[in-house]
């Protein structure tokens, strides 16, 4: 065993010298003089904590999981729509042969946001009611509406990556591959014209998905209700629009046909075009948005309805 | 209305039950006790606080503003600490405690170190990456308190916050509670049903009995010296009368008792605590009876709730 002595230490220093490099770093807790964020900086927090909530960010490794698979699966369409157009170009062909329908990337992307929307919107709403953190947030400079816009916000966000994000992908590669929209402001006319159905897809499915998510404590039942509105609706609308033959508007009961034919018609296009059994194949546009706006408003009205009743302590 | 929270006439009816019942009290700077029975309307009064519900009648300001019309301006200054002990079981400490700094209107940058000095405060400093649901009851009731503090409020709104706590964190808390008031000059309301707690730590005090105002003002002028002495005698066969003859010979001697028969025990009133115990000496001892103990009269806190103890 050694015994460690300083020989370095000074022998002949008698009065203590100042450096002036000299600073303090651990202050301890103090007074804050600054500026405070208010509202906005309350809804922005909120919304970004919720999102990392959603995707599992900061969270153990089993919160990702879920969300990156979606991610992944969502994104396939486009990915194989991009791949066969370039295998088939490098066998030969002069031109793909493939027609991208953008419209049908969004048809793709209705299984993933079903399910994830089912599986994680709950985890937006219940848990906050379920953790207590309701009257935690409201004693904040948030209150109700503004609480929900946060949320709404957050959860929006996360659904335009599933919806939107897969068609801006196609929409890059087919630009950079030299099959995509003549021009900067074709290109830019398209791409907003693409946020715009995945927007109008995501607000749909997000206010059902919160609605449910606002009417039960239990994420369980809440994932339930998603699935039971959105592919219920859809077997609803198929039985009574076209086993029954009875009249095509049979077909906005089902949100998410209804949401993806919107999105469709924004583009430009009509499912009539590829398929003239589709369910709002005739229908006019204006009587599938008024059905879109529908389902979003009555959704909104029953979180509405909800969050207004809540006691906040 | 000049406290740091005022209240004139202020009504809160839910239905046929009236949670509060025209209460006009003021708060003033320091540590607060708002004490109560379970359903004496606390947390109706906090929630009116926060700005949470419009009251039935009646007005309150807090900080000098309404809480109806300025609740985000008002509420940016508070800090709150719930009643109920849940948090988001898998979040770490300092994330729980950084962001509600943040949504209280703390700048990103400025909230991770406030999280981590106010964690360091409340005595979590090492266990700050620990998620809240692996700590233990006390360390969860720390953390409610570091996230209440960490946005430097002016106003600390404290609902039950030694709630299922043991007397030595419960200690450990209220400690820590009034050396944050005194120490960094930020004023607390605490709620609690535990009139010793609120005895121990608070200067001030609002008492609400189902709803209504029961007593406010100052620790030290609700509680203190009352006049007079309690006397408490042992019961003996050997002299069955002791008792009576006693208090008889304090009133000949012109003094004003309260007896107590059942227990033996009588409050002997007057202004000369040492005059009244000698007093008390001398007629015990012509009595025959046996003292227990003299001792002079104190009024206590439960004693504001002696027509609804609680």
């Amino acid at each position: 065993m050694t015994t460690n002595t300083n020989t370095n230490a000074p022998q002949n220093t008698t009065t203590a010298e100042i450096s002036d490099g000299a600073a303090i770093f651990g202050r301890g807790y103090r007074k804050y003089e600054g500026a405070r964020s208010g509202i906005g900086g309350a809804v922005r927090s909120l919304m970004w904590q919720t999102i990392r909530s959603i995707l599992g960010l900061g969270r153990p490794a089993r919160h990702k999981v879920f969300p990156v698979i979606v991610l992944v699966i969502a994104a396939i369409p486009a990915v194989v729509y991009l791949g066969a157009t370039i295998i088939i170009r490098d066998i030969g062909q002069t031109e793909s042969g493939i027609t991208v329908n953008y419209y049908e990337l969004f048809n793709f992307s209705v299984f993933p946001i079903v399910i994830f929307s089912a599986m994680v919107t709950p985890e937006a709403l219940v848990r906050d009611r379920l953790d207590g953190m309701v009257s935690m947030y409201l004693s904040t400079p948030l209150n109700r509406l503004t609480y929900l816009y946060a949320k709404v916000a957050a959860v929006l966000s996360v659904m335009l990556i599933i919806t939107f994000g897969p068609v801006l992908l196609a929409l890059v590669g087919y630009t950079i591959i030299g099959d995509g929209p003549d021009g900067l402001v074709e290109w830019v006319k398209l791409c907003f014209r693409l946020f715009l159905g995945g927007l109008v897809i995501a607000m749909v499915v997000s206010a059902i998905a919160m609605a449910c998510s606002s009417i039960t404590n239990r994420r369980a039942f809440a994932s339930i209700a998603v699935i039971m509105v959105t592919i219920g609706g859809l077997i609803t609308s198929e039985i009574l629009g076209n086993i029954t033959g009875y009249s095509d508007l049979y077909g906005l009961l089902s949100p998410l046909e209804t949401a993806t034919e919107t999105a469709t018609r924004i583009l430009g296009e009509s499912s009539a075009n590829d398929n003239e059994t589709a369910l709002l194949a005739f229908v006019s546009t204006g009587e599938v948005a008024f059905g879109c706006a529908a389902w979003f408003l009555v959704s909104a009205a029953v979180i509405g309805h909800r969050y207004h009743r809540l006691e906040a302590d | 209305m000049n406290g740091i929270i005022s209240t004139n006439g202020l009504t809160m009816q839910f239905g046929a039950q009236r949670a509060l019942d025209s209460v006009t009290a003021d708060v003033y700077s320091g540590v607060t006790g708002l004490v109560g029975a379970n359903g004496a309307g606390k947390t109706t009064f906090l929630s009116l606080v926060l700005g949470l519900r419009v009251p039935t009648s009646g007005q309150i300001t807090v900080l000098g503003m309404h809480p109806q019309t300025n609740g985000a301006a008002l509420r940016a200054q508070l800090g709150y600490g719930a009643e109920r002990n849940i948090v988001p079981h898998d979040m770490p400490a300092s994330d729980f405690v950084k962001h509600m700094a943040e949504m209280r209107g703390m700048p990103r940058s400025e909230a991770k170190g406030r999280a981590s000095d106010a964690l360091w405060l409340v005595g979590l400093g090492e266990e700050r990456a620990r998620a809240l649901g692996t700590m233990s009851t006390g360390q969860r009731q720390r953390v409610k308190l570091a996230q209440a503090i960490a946005s430097d409020p002016a106003l600390l709104l404290l609902d039950e916050p030694t709630d299922g706590l043991d007397p030595v964190q419960r200690d450990d808390v209220l400690t820590l509670i009034k050396h944050i008031s005194r120490e960094y000059g930020i004023d607390v309301l605490l709620s609690s049903h535990l009139l010793e707690e609120v005895e121990r730590i608070c200067d001030q005090l609002v008492a609400l009995d189902a709803g209504q105002l029961v007593a406010q003002g100052r620790i030290t002028d609700l509680v203190g010296d009352q006049q007079g002495v309690v006397v408490e005698l042992a019961e003996t066969s050997d002299f069955p009368h002791a008792f009576t003859d006693m208090v008889s010979q304090l009133r000949e001697s012109g003094l004003e008792v309260n007896p107590n028969d059942s227990s033996w025990r009588m409050d002997v009133i007057g202004p000369e605590a040492d005059f009244l115990a000698d007093c008390v000496r001398d007629a015990a001892v012509d009595a025959n009876a046996r003292l227990v103990r003299v001792e002079r009269r104190k009024r206590r806190l439960e004693d504001l709730f002696s027509v609804n103890p609680l």
